[in-house]
């Protein structure tokens, strides 16, 4: 009892330190900031004689004190671009994007974490609770390499700065001197709160304490989240600066300079990708060690993590396009030409590209969710009909890759009479890509329906009349996103761009009023067989390794955009770019390197998958072998 | 549901025939019009169509006993696609677009034969019965397939490495982004706030519903609208200054975009690429009317770093014409394809 109340009083202490942790960088550096700011205001008034000098705000137009120096204006030279003998830019590309990775990586498993672990707090099912339980821990112990690996990564990438960019670094840390700190201390909160939640699982693992424990999870995402929130305050300054006047001069108010027109977007967008990237690993790794398995108890306990970490991802993948499209619409605000650039112009082909991955994405999900279907007995009803979900999903794919300038030699142009293709250009513009993946996305909602039903045979009453709505609400969503893609063609833009919103509407309610109804319907169903947990076929697996290779490629793919979309400035507007590499790449020479990141990348985790599994203990687990669908019990300890 | 099978069926023969005609050049592609305003979606119902008929077809088939094995399901109708897209599709799709779709097909098709284990293992059954070679034929095949895989892998490999004579493909940026102002005969305009003068309602203030609502309707034959005659003497304000955009039009630029604004003018094809075809969904009707008055008034030479590799040989119209022609053109060439300018509110 006094060691119950000990552990309790432990926790707690524990939980106020985690958020002390988080409250520490914030009340460092509240006088700091505002010495720094008082400091920087007396410094430039003393240099001007005591004339205190104003610049205008260049985004937010407001009027503020002049309290840093111009943004420098570099030349070509070892001074402001020392250099090997090679490219600078391209091994800051490098040294950035693999500590992107695995920043991402640390970022989203711990949210996964705090989903799964609350899941199994929240179950009633005392095996399934446990199973949950493992579950979270697994992943935790996973990010944990990729966590020293990442702030190694950091490392890598400040000193690439200093040494190769040192003008520009000097002139950004400038800017961000009152929070850079606060970032440094955000990273001593994060890896603080992380290890006590890592090594206090079993210490907590049973009421009270678990609670706390889950609290700790909460902890842990809301610092990591502020320090994703800090980074992306850095590359908004660079694509959209504001806080500062023409010349570059930080006007005093560091909100301005972090709260810049693309911080808000890039946030959620930021999010979102993370955790799909995240589950996408994850269920990488899981189906790695299903391909490996050995035994039956393996390879189900390796197929229901792989299935949890791709349901998790692609619950996050799903609302991403939405997102990307309120970052492209605000950037298309912030500067029409830096839209055209990215989308209409020199990055175009970029784009196609990366509709081409986000097909990917969803036919591997699709495709998972058709094989999963093999794994229960009762789901052979819908398997007949896969290929019509096949032909809407190559439909839209098809529609969505299209590009509205065609590749093409000298000949082939004159043959077609034209740049554009008059029936396949049509599919080139936003209102049929729009179109084109949200049906895709429909579709995939209705895989996810059919995968959850598959086994089961609803017993309500009115489960005849259920079955009809929900044939007929898929059926009218499916009309009204093609209706509304076609009906754009004959509307003026500005009206065209807002047609997006019903369609995004109509899939979101697909998504959740199907999912509602379905759970409903299926509640106290009729269970036609279990879930037979690991007679997946192997294809599932590398649909999901696929799945998670395309995240990667797709993310280094999508950085790049963003990073390119400047030009030839460091700071859009503000600071030029004067090396030798202020040019774009080539897209040949573009995926070949992003190709390379990704190569790395897997490399890598591969390695920290590899000392994961070296601290692995087996523990035998009591056999369920009599419950149908019942999956191996996970190790009752760490 | 056999009638309807049946019926089904009658489409997928009735399709495979029409598709073998335009294959063998029997039947022109033109034979089924591709309808100008309803092409794109008109191609997706005849494949649907097509899907539906081969699904008609499978089943009645499989009731006389005469089931098309699985593979050869997907084999065909991969086929199908390609010889669709080449044959069936005109003007001819470009082989870079083909291989985009073939693929894409490739996966969907693989998608569907292994979507479960029975469909899997029914698709495999002929390809492990050519490697097991339990019977005389199947060992024939296997050597056959031992010898033409590596004469086709060299044969593709030698026609890869082979050096060609024909112009390089490129990447051509068609729309670059615009410079934020432009400076046209001494006076500056901002791209993203400037409007075209000359669309204007009868008050004479800058009104673009009201001359949206006068433009030519879009679909079949582009027809004029009732009462918005441009060519009618009486006609005021916006249809006059259109009238004046056409005669400009027609007296400088419709030799090279042609009299439909298509692109396909009298000296077209002796310029590669050919001119802009306005009339496309992604050309002007994509942009801001400021976009195009940027292009026109400073032609090819002014394209920027970004129109790499700055294929045009436009003229710099601004030499050659006053702002008010060069807005009155823009106002006519929406007026003509009945589309709206591109607004950001």
């Amino acid at each position: 009892m006094g060691l119950l109340a000990g552990k309790r009083v432990f926790s707690i202490v524990a939980l106020c330190m985690m958020v002390g942790l988080l409250l520490l960088p914030v009340v460092v550096a509240l006088p700091s900031l505002a010495i720094g700011e008082e400091t920087h205001a007396g410094d430039a008034a003393k240099k001007d004689g005591d004339k205190i000098e104003k610049g205008r705000d260049v985004y937010y137009k407001t009027e503020g004190i002049v309290s840093g120096a111009p943004a420098p204006k570099t030349t070509d030279g070892v001074k402001d671009y020392p250099r090997y003998n090679f490219e600078s830019r391209v091994l800051l590309w490098f040294a950035n994007q693999q500590h992107l990775y695995y920043g991402s990586f640390v970022l989203a498993v711990p949210i996964f974490c705090m989903i799964i672990e609350f899941m199994g707090v929240v179950t009633k099912d005392k095996a399934l609770a446990k199973r949950y339980d493992q579950l979270a821990y697994d992943f935790i112990k996973i990010s944990l390499t990729a966590y020293s690996l990442t702030a190694i990564l950091g490392g890598i990438l400040i000193f690439t700065f200093l040494t190769l960019y040192p003008a520009f670094f000097s002139y950004l840390s400038g800017i961000f001197r009152p929070v850079m700190h606060i970032y440094a201390l955000m990273f001593v909160a994060e890896s603080g709160t992380l290890y006590i939640y890592y090594y206090g699982w079993d210490k907590m693992r049973e009421g009270f304490l678990k609670w706390i424990h889950l609290s700790m999870s909460v902890v842990l995402n809301v610092i990591g989240t502020l320090l994703m929130f800090l980074a992306n305050s850095w590359i908004g300054f660079m694509m959209s600066p504001a806080g500062v006047d023409e010349q570059g001069r930080y006007l005093g108010n560091i909100w301005h300079v972090i709260h810049t027109a693309l911080w808000n977007p890039l946030n959620l967008h930021r999010i979102l990708g993370n955790m799909a990237f995240g589950g996408g690993v994850v269920a990488a790794y899981a189906a790695y060690k299903f391909l490996a398995s050995k035994t039956d108890e393996d390879r189900a306990h390796y197929d229901w993590m792989g299935y949890i970490a791709m349901a998790l991802g692609v619950a996050f993948l799903i609302p991403l396009p939405f997102a990307g499209y309120w970052l492209m619409r605000e950037v298309y605000a912030y500067r029409q030409q830096m839209g055209i650039t990215l989308m209409g112009g020199l990055l175009a082909w970029l784009f196609i590209i990366q509709a081409t991955m986000i097909g990917i994405l969803f036919l591997c999900t699709n495709y998972y969710l058709w094989q999963a279907m093999g794994r229960m007995r009762g789901a052979e009803k819908y398997q007949r009909y896969i290929k019509y979900l096949v032909f809407l999903l190559a439909c839209g794919f098809v529609v969505f890759i299209t590009p509205h300038t065609m590749v093409m030699t000298p000949a082939e142009l004159k043959a077609m009479g034209g740049q554009q293709h008059p029936v396949l250009g049509n599919y080139g513009v936003m209102s049929a890509k729009n179109g084109g993946i949200n049906v895709i996305i429909t579709t995939t909602v209705l895989s996810f329906v059919w995968y959850m039903r598959g086994n089961k045979v609803s017993t309500v009453s009115w489960a005849k009349f259920g079955n009809i709505f929900m044939g007929v609400f898929f059926g009218c969503a499916y009309f009204n996103i093609i209706f509304l893609a076609v009906y754009g063609y004959y509307i003026p833009a500005n009206v065209r761009v807002g047609l997006s919103v019903p369609q995004v509407a109509t899939t979101l309610s697909c998504l959740f009023f199907m999912f509602a109804l379905n759970s409903v319907m299926m509640r106290g169903a009729k269970q036609m067989g279990a879930i037979e947990w690991g007679k997946i076929s192997a294809r599932s697996q590398y649909a999901l390794i696929m799945l998670a290779t395309a995240f990667t490629w797709m993310m280094a793919l999508m950085g790049y955009i963003r990073s390119s979309v400047r030009l030839f400035w460091h700071v859009n507007e503000i600071m030029r770019d004067n090396s030798p590499w202020a040019y774009t790449h080539t897209v040949g020479f573009a995926a070949n390197m992003i190709s390379a990141n990704v190569l790395f990348f897997w490399i890598t985790i591969l390695f920290v998958f590899w000392l994961g599994s070296l601290t692995a203990k087996k523990v035998p687990v009591e056999s369920k072998a009599g419950i149908p669908g019942s999956v191996p019990q996970p190790a009752p300890s760490h | 549901m056999k009638a309807l099978m049946s019926l089904g069926a009658l489409i997928g023969v009735a399709g495979l025939l029409l598709l073998g005609g335009m294959t063998f050049g029997v039947i022109p592609s033109t034979t089924v019009r591709l309808v100008e305003g309803y092409m794109p979606i008109q191609l997706l119902l005849e494949i649907a169509s097509y899907v539906i008929g081969f699904t008609g077809l499978s089943y009645m088939l499989s009731a006389m006993g005469m089931a098309l094995p699985r593979f050869w399901q997907g084999i065909g109708f991969w086929i199908f696609l390609m010889l669709y897209l080449k044959f069936r599709v005109y003007p001819p799709i470009p082989f870079s677009v083909r291989a985009m779709y073939g693929t894409v097909g490739l996966v969907t098709v693989f998608m569907w034969v292994s979507a479960n284990e029975e469909d899997w293992k029914k698709f495999k059954q002929p390809i492990m019965n050519v490697l097991d070679a339990q019977t005389g034929m199947n060992r024939l095949l296997r050597y056959v397939y031992l010898v033409l895989i590596p004469i086709l892998i060299g044969g593709f490999s030698f026609n890869a490495m082979m050096p060609k004579s024909e112009e390089p493909i490129e990447l051509r940026t068609v729309h670059p982004a615009p410079p934020a102002s432009t400076k046209v005969h001494g006076k500056t305009y901002t791209l993203q706030t400037s409007q075209n003068p000359y669309r204007v309602n009868p008050e004479g203030k800058y009104d673009q519903e009201y001359s949206n609502a006068n433009i030519v309707e879009q679909g079949m034959g582009r027809l004029m609208k009732p009462n918005a005659n441009p060519w009618d003497e009486k006609n005021q304000g916006y249809l006059k200054y259109v009238r004046e955009g056409g005669e400009i039009f027609f007296q400088n630029c419709h030799f090279c975009h042609g009299d439909n604004l298509n692109g396909r003018g009298l000296h077209a094809f002796a310029f590669n690429p050919i001119p802009a075809n306005f009339t496309d969904p992604g050309t002007i009707a994509q942009l801001q009317e400021t976009f195009i008055f940027w292009r026109v008034s400073k032609g090819g030479i002014g394209l920027p770093n970004e129109g790499f590799p700055w294929a045009s040989v436009m003229p710099p119209w601004e030499q050659h014409l006053t702002v008010d022609e060069i807005w009155k053109v823009v106002l006519f060439e929406y007026w003509h394809t009945g589309y709206y300018p591109r607004t950001w509110d």
